[in-house]
C-alpha cells in the first residue's frame, strides 16, 4: 500500500490589513508550495449608494457620489457629471474643462503623495509605519506632507473645499477661481514638481521584491491628454471601446465573502487598473517632464510587469500632475460663465473616469425631468480585486521561505500596491442578493 | 514643514465629520451654537478630516480641540479623550469620520514631526445614524446642547484662566 506524503500547509491570516483605505482582510491557503486559496475579503457593510440616487436630480447625485469616498471624491464626482452631460447632451466650456482637470490634479497630488510616502514606502523600507518611518526619514515625511497639502490646497480653490469638493455640476462648475487665486497656488506647485522628481529619484532606488507577470492592463486612453475623463476604454490585449461601453467588455460578478461585486472581462478574465495601467498605455500622454523622468528611471519595463512598482508609477504621475496643474494656471483666463444650460431628458449613458487607482465607471438613466431612475457604479477597488487574488496566488510561492511576519507583510505589501480603497469598492447592485 | 506657526497661546478647533452625512455632522451643528465669547481667541477650522499637517503646524505654545462624531458610546453621550490616549487604537470610543489616515496615525505622526503631540483634547459625541442627508438622529440632537457646553467648557480650560 503505498503511503501519501505528508503534504505541508501554510496559511497567512490577516484579519485587518493597515494602511489601506476601509476594512479588508487576506486569507491565503498554500499547500506544498502551491496557493490553494487567496481571497481578499471586503467585509465593510454595505452602502447601498445605487439606491439612495434613484429620485435624485443630477446636480444631487454629482454631491452624493462624491460621499462614496474622503480620498477620490472627485472621481466620482467626474464620472457621474460626465455621464449626465452625455444624456442631457452638454458641451462643456473647453475652459471649464481644463479647470475640472485641475481640481482632479489636487485630487492625484494629495492621494499619490499620501499613498507613496505615508502608506507604501514604509513596506519599501522596512518599518511597520509611517511613525515609525519618521523617526529615521523625517525628511521624506515632511516632504510627502508638503505635496499632499499642495494637493489639497489646489482641491479647495478650485473645488470649495478640500476634501469632498463642491463645486462640480451638470454643465461646469457653480464658481469658477479668479486668476489672482489659482496664481496664489503656482509656486507651491512649482516646487510641487522638483519635490516629485526627487519622489521618483527616491522610490527608483528602492529595493522590489522579484515578481514579474503578464496582467491585462486597463485603463482610458485620449488622443491628446492623459487619461483622465475623456477618451476611450484600452487595454493592453486590444480591448478599445467607447467611454461608455464598458458593460461590452466586462461585468461585475458576486463573490462569497466579499461585500463588493467583482469586475471581469466578459470571458471571466481578471484586469489591473490603476497608475501602471495609465503610465503603461498612455506613457505618450505623459507631460514632457513626466515622460521625460520615466525614460531617465529605466522602469518603464518594470512598471508594466511588476506590481510593486506602482510606486514608481505614482511618482511619475506626481510630476505629471503637478507640471500640467502649472501649465493649466498659466494658461487660465475665466470663462465667460461657469456653466451651460441644460435642459433634462430621458436617456441613459455611462461613463468612466480615472480616479489615482483606477476606472470608476459610472452608468445612469434618467426620466424626462431629468431624475435618475437607476444607477451602477463601479470603483476600481473591486475590478482589481481580481488580478489583486490573482497576483497573490502566483507571488505567494517565491515568500515561503520567508518566516510567517516576513511572508506576511510581503503580501500586505503586494495589496497596497494596487491602494486599494475598499471603501469605495463595498456597494450593491441589488439590495437582495442571497447569501446562501 | 516650513509652516508658519500661529500666534503664542493660539487655540485650534478642529471640526471633523461630514455636513451630510447623519450624526456625522454633529460637530458641525455643534460648533455653529457656540457662544461668540466662547470663541473668543478660537480659530476654527472646518476640516472634515485631520491631517497631520492640520497639527505640525501648531507652534509649541498652542493648543488644539478636535470635535467629532464618535462610535463605540450610546448615541448622544459626550465622551472626552485626552489626545495621548487616541495614540493607540482600543476598545473605547473611536473618531466616527472616516480618515485619509487613522486618527492615531495622525496623532502619531504629528508627535514624531513636533517632537511631542500639541497640548489639546478630543471631544467626541455618539452618533446613532450616519447615512446622506439623513440630518442629526433625535437622540444626537437632544444632546447637542451638552455637546456644545462641553466644547466651551473644554475651550476655556484650554485658554487658561487668564485668557479671558
Amino acid at each position: 500500500m503505498a503511503t501519501e506524503a505528508p503534504s505541508f500547509e501554510r496559511s497567512f491570516r490577516v484579519e485587518g490589513i493597515t494602511r489601506v483605505e476601509g476594512e479588508g482582510s487576506l486569507h491565503l491557503v498554500v499547500r506544498d508550495g502551491e496557493v490553494t486559496e487567496a481571497r481578499l475579503k471586503i467585509f465593510e457593510a454595505p452602502r447601498y449608494f445605487e439606491r439612495i440616487i434613484v429620485g435624485r436630480h443630477p446636480d444631487q447625485v454629482v454631491d452624493i457620489v462624491a460621499r462614496i469616498c474622503g480620498i477620490c471624491p472627485v472621481a466620482y464626482q467626474m464620472s457621474a457629471v460626465s455621464a449626465f452631460e452625455s444624456i442631457f447632451g452638454v458641451q462643456v466650456d473647453p475652459v471649464v474643462t481644463r479647470l475640472r482637470r485641475l481640481l482632479y490634479a489636487g485630487e492625484y497630488i494629495e492621494s499619490h503623495a499620501l499613498h507613496v510616502y505615508l502608506l507604501h514606502a514604509p513596506d519599501f523600507l522596512g518599518y511597520a509605519s509611517a511613525i515609525d518611518m519618521a523617526r529615521d526619514h523625517r525628511d521624506l515625511v515632511e516632504q510627502g506632507l508638503a505635496l499632499k497639502k499642495t494637493g489639497n490646497e489646489l482641491m479647495a480653490a478650485v473645488g470649495g473645499r478640500s476634501v469632498h469638493p463642491v463645486s462640480v455640476r451638470v454643465g461646469g462648475l457653480y464658481r469658477v477661481p479668479k486668476k489672482r487665486e489659482l496664481a496664489a497656488l503656482r509656486p507651491a506647485l512649482a516646487r510641487a514638481i522638483d519635490a516629485s522628481r526627487a519622489t521618483l529619484n527616491l522610490v527608483a532606488q528602492l529595493d522590489a521584491p522579484a515578481f514579474d507577470r503578464k496582467a491585462r492592463l486597463v485603463s482610458l486612453r485620449h488622443p491628446t491628454d492623459y487619461p483622465l475623463f475623456q477618451g476611450r476604454i484600452v487595454s493592453s490585449d486590444g480591448i478599445d471601446i467607447g467611454i461608455g461601453d464598458w458593460r461590452t467588455a466586462f461585468r461585475e460578478e458576486h463573490h462569497e465573502g466579499s461585500n463588493a461585486l467583482h469586475a471581469r472581462t466578459l470571458s471571466g478574465e481578471t484586469y489591473m487598473l490603476g497608475p501602471s495601467a495609465r503610465v503603461t498605455l498612455a506613457a505618450d500622454q505623459l507631460h514632457p517632464l513626466a515622460r521625460a523622468a520615466l525614460d531617465g528611471s529605466g522602469l518603464r519595463d518594470a512598471i508594466a510587469s511588476n506590481p510593486f512598482w506602482s510606486i514608481a508609477a505614482r511618482a511619475i504621475e506626481l510630476i505629471h500632475y503637478s507640471a500640467e496643474a502649472v501649465d493649466i494656471i498659466d494658461a487660465y483666463e475665466p470663462p465667460a460663465r461657469p456653466f451651460e444650460p441644460w435642459t433634462p431628458r430621458a436617456g441613459a449613458a455611462g461613463w468612466g473616469s480615472e480616479a489615482p487607482r483606477g476606472i470608476c465607471w459610472h452608468h445612469y438613466e434618467t426620466d424626462d425631468r431629468g431624475l435618475v431612475t437607476k444607477g451602477q457604479i463601479v470603483p476600481p477597488t473591486s475590478q482589481n480585486q481580481g488580478q489583486i487574488e490573482a497576483d497573490l496566488t502566483a507571488f505567494a510561492p517565491s515568500i515561503l521561505a520567508l518566516d510567517h511576519d516576513a511572508a506576511t507583510r510581503r503580501l500586505e505589501q503586494l495589496i497596497r500596491s494596487y491602494d486599494p480603497c475598499i471603501s469605495c469598492a463595498t456597494h450593491f447592485l441589488d439590495l437582495t442578493i442571497d447569501r446562501g | 514643514m516650513g509652516a508658519p506657526s500661529l500666534s503664542p497661546r493660539s487655540i485650534l478647533l478642529f471640526v471633523c465629520g461630514e455636513p451630510r452625512r447623519g450624526d456625522d455632522a454633529a460637530a458641525f451643528a455643534a460648533v455653529e451654537c457656540l457662544s461668540s465669547s466662547a470663541l473668543q481667541g478660537v480659530e476654527v477650522r472646518r476640516v472634515g478630516q485631520l491631517s497631520p499637517e492640520d497639527l505640525v503646524a501648531l507652534g509649541p505654545n498652542d493648543a488644539c480641540l478636535i470635535v467629532d462624531a464618535v462610535a463605540g458610546v450610546p448615541p448622544g453621550s459626550v465622551v472626552r479623550r485626552d489626545l495621548a490616549s487616541l495614540l493607540t487604537p482600543g476598545d473605547g470610543p473611536a473618531p466616527r469620520s472616516t480618515h485619509a489616515l487613522p486618527i492615531p496615525d495622525v496623532l502619531g505622526l504629528a508627535a514624531e514631526l513636533r517632537g511631542d503631540l500639541p497640548r489639546g483634547a478630543f471631544l467626541g459625541i455618539g452618533g446613532e445614524a450616519f447615512g446622506i442627508g439623513a440630518g442629526l438622529s433625535s437622540s444626537v440632537d437632544r444632546a447637542l446642547p451638552a455637546f456644545v457646553a462641553a466644547i466651551e467648557a473644554e475651550l476655556a480650560a484650554l485658554a487658561g484662566p487668564t485668557a479671558r
